[in-house]
């Protein structure tokens, strides 16, 4: 409770409704861009309606989230720096969400006949070990950003910064370098239930890495003029360390076992 | 008039988002429970009635139990309940984070958005709200928008459930230790953590439903390696302690109505959170089995879950003691809210022992897809939960409006209600028992139930009017009512009756924060 005499400082009431229109205007993006445009490609096969609804919900994510991201630099929050005690929370859900997977994988693969299924080619050794070193350096450049901003160096913040995205970005080339070339040998999401599990498992992951990447750069853009917020750093290193750490039980489960 | 629109619309003020999530919810109670009366017409004789094909049936069945459980009971009371008390009973002027709570409020309007679609798409989802594959995956009907109303809901559930953690946490005013929480706090932060832990689970099992019909990957697909009881196991794993992400917030309110109305300490507070609550969240994610006894697994397992579903009862039944033994000695003001709460103890009581038979394996093994069921859950899951919320609107309506919304019309539709639904459910029971299936159109095997499903129907129709009575006196009363005399017209103890104004304004307190002494409780009637 040590922070919460912070929060109400100056006693300063609000005697107005707070509002902010972002987080609307991201809800709405989301209902056209996922399910409408999903729904119009997927089940009603019409070109013209999934341009359309992709149309009207990506530039409104876009703008709802960076509006969204300025405000959360600017503004002084209610009880500051406790987003960084809500990632924690949120990792929890997500962690739940990798175990159905996972669960989904242990039943069908304890209750197979055979392992792996017919149809399977053999998974690749060096690039997964590759992928690893890059995804823990990651980790550990991020970390000395945070550090860097910590002791008010601005630019080398910036450059680990940079090259924690990099990084970031080579492992996700080596997911489409892999992925091209199963499915280019026709190993599909439907071959069998391996490659439905190790697309799905991979692929959330490597959708986490996107995010997580992401975040980096809207915490980077900022920081190119010189604005900077210690909490939201934090949260998307919190972030990262937590997509690295759900790697090592993807690579052992898909590729080692 | 734009500006207040505006003001309504973009609010990140928590008793705003939370009245968003009231309307948003009672909207698809309404249309649920028309739903619900077609069923029921539907079934007054055997043969197909009012639906022009069984498949209207089955898109009834769909948007009745998606809605009521995803649009009204969960975000009804995890969304507005939880929203708009929370930060007032704990003495904080907002959620920790307030513009992640705006957007919880507007992805759940977007699923009601997609759940309303249904009735103008082409191919309309008629999956049930639990979307069995391989029924949902062969379907025609448009089975992503069920998937998508579950993951719009769900990731707004996700959100505000760490939004309220960390606000219970971080939040409470100086002074305000764990054990002087209200009930209604202790309860609600049980049912965040089980959404928390168990919504991503029913998110991940719909996206392979998602993924196994639209992008042909083999989760649920036994030709390629996949199970279809895989689906079951994720779904339940969920869904059942979806009951108590409902059934606690339920239970808060009757807490803090019951004593507020009987001038009365909680009794057993502490063996009520630490056993009851608690008991609940750990033993929840281990009873799912008893909704497959019957999809074939082996013994041990069935045993095994049978054994935990009969255990927690025992979390349960402090709950249940606790609240009625916060009626010993009480000085009781039997207004509307308090009539709900007393029909609640009822209901529970119906509800709560006719689950004991279903947690036998060798009774569910005859008694599963029948009508008994049916008239079990709704006992204990919707009647029990909506009354709960009645009790509370009406208890905190002056909170929200500065007028009450007790009078004449609440009290004849809340005997309308409770009357309503017995002569609903009560037939369901008996005719469960004879081997009446559930879920079905018609019974043309079973013409001597059509005298049952007649009263059953009746039941519904008064409950059907007396809902909407009772939702147009809520509007009324809104703009109308009468005036509450100060911001405290019950007398009640805890914060947002002592520290709030009636409604309570912008920043939640007028005064200076609240502080509290060491021996303040939210139930300290006998100082």
């Amino acid at each position: 409770m040590a922070n919460h005499s912070a929060s109400h400082a100056g006693g300063a009431h609000a005697h107005h409704w707070e509002i902010s229109t972002y987080p609307a205007i991201v809800a709405v993006g989301v209902l056209f861009l996922v399910p409408m445009a999903f729904s119009a490609w997927f089940v009603y096969h019409s070109l013209l309606l999934t341009v359309l609804f992709a149309g009207i919900g990506t530039p409104l994510v876009l703008w709802g989230v960076s509006g969204w991201i300025g405000e959360g630099m600017s503004h002084k929050a209610l009880l500051p720096g406790v987003a960084v005690a809500g990632l924690p929370v949120f990792i929890i859900s997500e962690v739940f969400i990798f175990l159905s997977i996972f669960a989904s994988y242990w039943m069908m693969r304890l209750m197979a006949d055979v392992w792996p299924p017919e149809g399977t080619p053999a998974m690749p050794f060096g690039l997964p070990i590759f992928m690893t070193v890059v995804l823990v350096t990651s980790s550990v450049t991020i970390h000395i950003a945070e550090e860097k901003q910590e002791k008010g160096d601005l630019a080398g913040f910036r450059s680990m910064l940079m090259l924690t995205i990099a990084l970031g970005l080579v492992f996700l080339a080596c997911t489409i370098y892999e992925y091209s070339h199963l499915l280019g040998i026709g190993f599909v999401p439907g071959t069998n239930a391996f490659s439905t599990v190790f697309y799905s498992l991979t692929g959330f992951h490597a959708s986490h890495v996107l995010v997580g990447a992401a975040v980096f750069v809207a915490v980077l853009i900022p920081a190119f003029s010189g604005k900077t917020n210690l909490t939201f750093t934090k949260c998307a290193g919190i972030y990262w360390h937590f997509v690295d750490l759900v790697w090592f039980f993807v690579v052992s489960q898909v590729y080692f076992w | 008039m734009g500006a207040l629109l505006k003001e309504w619309v973009f609010t990140t003020d928590h008793k705003r988002v939370g009245i968003l999530y009231l309307i948003g919810s009672i909207a698809a109670f309404l249309v649920a429970g028309l739903m619900a009366m077609l069923m029921r017409l539907e079934q007054s004789t055997v043969g197909l009635n009012i639906a022009t094909s069984p498949d209207d049936y089955n898109v009834w069945l769909y948007f009745h139990g998606a809605a009521m459980i995803l649009g009204f009971l969960i975000p009804g009371l995890t969304g507005f309940f939880a929203n708009f008390l929370i930060p007032l009973q704990i003495g904080a002027r907002d959620v920790a984070f307030p513009r992640l709570n705006s957007f919880s409020v507007w992805l759940f309007w977007a699923g009601i958005v997609v759940a309303l679609l249904t009735f103008v798409i082409p191919d309309k989802p008629d999956v049930m709200w639990t979307g069995y594959p391989p029924y949902s995956v062969k379907t025609l009907g448009n089975t992503a928008f069920y998937v998508f109303t579950v993951h719009l809901i769900g990731f707004s559930s996700i959100l505000a459930s760490i939004n309220f953690i960390v606000t219970i946490i971080y939040m409470r005013a100086p002074g305000m230790g764990w054990n002087q929480m209200n009930m209604f706090v202790w309860c609600t932060f049980g049912a965040f953590i089980i959404q928390l832990v168990f919504v991503p689970v029913l998110a991940a099992a719909v996206t392979m439903l998602l993924f196994d019909k639209y992008l042909g990957t083999n989760f649920f697909n036994p030709a390629q390696g996949g199970d279809v009881l895989l689906y079951q196991n994720l779904f339940w794993f969920y869904s059942h302690p979806a009951v108590y992400v409902i059934f606690l917030p339920a239970v808060g309110i009757l807490f803090d109505v019951i004593a507020a109305m009987g001038k009365n300490r909680v009794f057993n507070y502490k063996a009520a959170v630490y056993g009851g609550v608690f008991g609940i969240v750990l033993i929840t994610g281990e009873v799912w089995v008893h909704h497959l006894y019957v999809a074939g697994m082996p013994d041990w397992l069935r045993i095994g879950q049978m054994v935990t579903t009969l255990l927690i009862s025992v979390p349960v039944g402090l709950l249940v003691i606790s609240l009625w033994g916060s009626l010993y000695r009480a000085a009781i003001t039997f207004n509307t809210a308090m009539m709900y709460a007393a029909a609640c103890l009822f209901l529970l009581l119906v509800g709560g022992l006719t689950g004991i038979p279903l947690a036998m394996t060798v009774l569910t093994v005859n008694l599963s897809e029948t009508a008994f069921v049916h008239a079990h859950f709704h006992f204990v899951m919707a009647l029990f939960a909506a009354f709960a919320m009645f009790a509370g609107v009406y208890f905190w309506f002056p909170k929200m409006t500065g007028r009450l919304a007790d009078g004449p019309l609440a009290t004849i539709t809340f005997w309308m209600n409770l009357i309503g639904v017995n002569i609903t459910f009560w037939p369901l029971f008996i005719i469960g028992f004879r081997g009446m299936p559930r879920r079905y159109y018609d019974y043309a095997m079973f013409p001597e139930f059509q005298p049952y499903h007649q009263v059953a129907t009746v039941g519904a129709l008064i409950t059907g009017t007396a809902m909407a009575l009772m939702v147009i006196n809520w509007i009324w009363a809104a703009a109308k009512g009468k005036k509450a005399e100060n911001g405290n017209p019950w007398r009640a103890k805890s914060l947002e009756w002592t520290h709030a104004d009636c409604p309570a304004g912008p920043g939640n307190f007028p005064g200076p924060d609240p502080k509290l002494d060491a021996d303040w409780t939210p139930y300290n009637y006998a100082k």
